[in-house]
């Protein structure tokens, strides 16, 4: 177990910056989620961290040591891959011992080592069998495997589950989180999927164009995103926006939409005549039967243009004038497209971010 | 027509239209290649000169070439190029390639130069090898040796260095092809594995051993085969650089096929010539053979 700690990380690629100015330290025993869209440079910070790409500057130390030239194999870390990298022609003792033998460790160490890291994943059974003989969730196991037995200071997990379905991902995402529960070892792990970071992660970093957006626990980027960008990328279905200038018309504030259309805010905080996008997420809005808001919250109407049942609950993509708005709701009634619907938010939850900078208000 | 056409399931259609393509090639191979193949083994049961009456003569040619000391002499010749060959060709250029895949710069350039051979006349690259070979003061290797003080080489007019002297050029016109296999096998291999390898603290030789050359199997198993069928048909070099032509001295370079050209051309006795081109045939056929039983436990 160790601290990592990342200090002004860069990485050029030619004349193309994949990592700016990356500053981060992670505690010991923490489960730190990078989470962005493809090609915002997570990968890149995480192999960074393994020591598979060199660091154009800053730097990188695991455990109160600077790593940035020391070789992979020294830096006392593991890492899961996203095709898992099993090796095709060793069996599953084979590979997961791969790294003790590569150590020279004692025969009697290296299996005492590997059977308890296949008893722990349940992989007791698999142990003679190769890669192309077992099934997704099993190479998946088996590569955690191969990363446990080593006990190294650090894991790194590389976009670990997106090569399997979705109800496999989830049984394994609890796997993993179960499996941190006992071995509370140090862990990086790098995903697009932000319903694993949310799940996973004791703090995620979300990451856009190469820089941080925000690092924060699940609960902060969900409820305080610090900027638009994170607003709309935490959260599924993701959160509306309607964009426009706040203003005062006859006695209660405004916000007056670009498309033409005013939304009423009773009340706010951000000054008036500034140019904004206001954020409001889909399971916060309260299905009505009238436009009149209670106290301390807004309306907002629309007309539906998609109806999507779930079961447990029913989406509902509207028209709302100034743009597309998502909403849903629980409960029986039935809408058809074409029909009008009313919605009230609680004001203080209620997004503000700026126009320009997309950074919250 | 459109309406009997139409009579055929999609399936068939599919079928028809392939055969009909299939249908030129499949003709070609028949008449210029299988039907001489199958012709070879009945002259091979005849006495023939190419021009008088044949007379069937039954097994009385294999007879007469089992009996015969320099056909064993030749078979083993033979057999060293290729025990000889393949090894040594498969050697270097996995390690040309190896070392070749790992770096960049002017990486297109070099595996270029060593393709260059493999594009170039076998008899052409003969000539100037045996060039190489004269004493001195023609001779590179030779003029080579003398700066060291070594004593000159007989190379070619030698009965035990002239087959290596042979095989040298025919080991180096193949490693282009070898090389270019090899490589695009290497990079066939998920980058991932040797990431994975190297963060798991493997070594070079762990890596090569337990990654690079397994993966590498049938790249290996095709390469030996293609290599072992194309030293064992080795002709070219030996007719070009050998004394007289003749895979002298003493016979001692003589392969399989300049013997068969010989009873063909030389000496007209078609009947023997069809009988060792089939023992060559069956030869082939076994190491070919082998190496289907070789890829299918592959899998």
């Amino acid at each position: 177990m160790a601290e990592v700690t990342l200090d002004g990380v860069r990485k050029l690629f030619g004349s193309v910056t994949a990592v700016e100015d990356f500053t981060l330290s992670i505690g010991n025993g923490e489960f730190v989620v990078f989470v962005g869209p493809s090609g915002c440079g997570k990968s890149t910070t995480l192999r960074m961290l393994a020591g598979l790409e060199d660091v154009s500057s800053g730097s990188i130390s695991i455990d109160g040591r600077a790593v940035n030239n020391i070789h992979p194999k020294d830096r006392d870390i593991a890492m899961v891959f996203q095709n898992y990298a099993l090796y095709p022609h060793l069996n599953v003792y084979d590979n997961m011992s791969f790294g003790l033998r590569a150590k020279r460790l004692p025969r009697s160490e290296i299996e005492s080592r590997t059977h308890d890291a296949a008893e722990i994943l349940g992989l007791g059974d698999l142990l003679k069998r190769r890669p192309g003989e077992l099934s997704g969730g099993q190479k998946q196991r088996v590569a955690m495997g191969r990363a446990i037995v080593r006990q190294p200071k650090v894991f790194l997990f590389d976009e670990p589950l997106s090569n399997l379905d979705a109800k496999l991902r989830h049984k394994m995402r609890a796997e993993m989180k179960l499996l941190h529960q006992r071995v509370q070892t140090t862990t990086v792990y790098v995903t697009h999927d932000q319903v694993e970071a949310m799940t996973l992660a004791d703090r995620i970093v979300i990451m856009n164009e190469g820089r941080i957006e925000q690092v924060g626990t699940p609960d902060e980027v969900y409820k305080q995103p610090a900027s638009q960008f994170v607003a709309s990328f935490i959260g599924s279905p993701a959160m509306n926006f309607a964009t426009g200038m706040i203003s005062n018309s006859s006695r209660q504030t405004i916000l007056e939409t670009h498309s033409g259309v005013d939304i009423g805010l009773a009340s706010s905080h951000v000054v008036q005549g500034r140019q904004v996008h206001l954020g409001f997420r889909p399971e916060h809005m309260q299905l009505a039967d009238v436009a009149k808001p209670p106290k301390g919250h807004i309306s907002i109407s629309g007309d539906i243009t998609v109806v999507e049942p779930m079961g447990h609950e029913t989406v509902l993509t509207c028209d709302g004038g100034f743009g597309e708005i998502v909403g849903k709701y629980e409960g029986d009634k039935h809408f058809r497209p074409g029909e009008s619907v009313y919605f009230h938010i609680r004001t203080d939850r209620l997004h503000y971010f700026d126009l320009e900078t997309g950074i919250r208000i | 027509m459109a309406n009997f056409w139409n009579k055929f399931t999609i399936k068939q259609k599919l079928a028809i239209t392939a055969w009909l393509f299939l249908a030129v090639p499949l003709v070609f191979y028949i008449t210029i290649r299988f039907y001489p193949t199958f012709e070879a083994f009945y002259v091979s049961t005849l006495k023939w000169n190419l021009l008088g009456a044949k007379k069937a003569i039954g097994m009385k040619n294999y007879i007469k070439i089992f009996a015969d000391e320099d056909f064993w002499l030749v078979l083993w010749n033979t057999i060293k190029y290729a025990l000889v060959g393949v090894p040594v060709s498969m050697l270097i250029a996995f390690v040309i390639a190896y070392w070749l895949n790992e770096i960049d710069f002017g990486h297109d350039f070099i595996r270029a130069m060593y393709f260059i051979p493999f594009l170039t006349t076998a008899v052409a690259m003969a000539w100037v090898w045996r060039w190489f070979y004269q004493p001195l003061p023609i001779g590179y290797f030779n003029t080579m040796l003398s700066w060291f003080g070594i004593p000159q080489q007989p190379f070619l007019r030698s009965v035990t260095q002239g087959l290596y002297s042979i095989m040298a050029p025919a080991v180096w016109a193949g490693l282009g092809f070898q090389i270019v296999i090899f490589i695009a096998g290497i990079r066939a291999i998920p980058r991932s594995y040797f990431e994975a390898a190297e963060i798991d603290g493997a070594g070079r030789r762990q890596i090569l051993r337990e990654i690079t050359l397994p993966a590498l199997k049938p790249t290996i198993i095709f390469l030996t085969v293609v290599s072992t069928i194309g030293f064992l048909r080795i002709f070219d070099q030996v007719y070009t650089m050998s004394a007289d032509s003749a895979g002298g001295p003493l016979n001692s370079t003589k392969p399989l096929v300049l013997m068969i050209y010989e009873f063909a051309f030389d000496e007209f006795k078609l009947g023997r010539a069809s009988a060792l081109t089939v023992i060559l045939f069956l030869i082939l056929l076994v190491v070919s053979l082998v190496q289907l039983w070789l890829m299918r436990k592959q899998k």
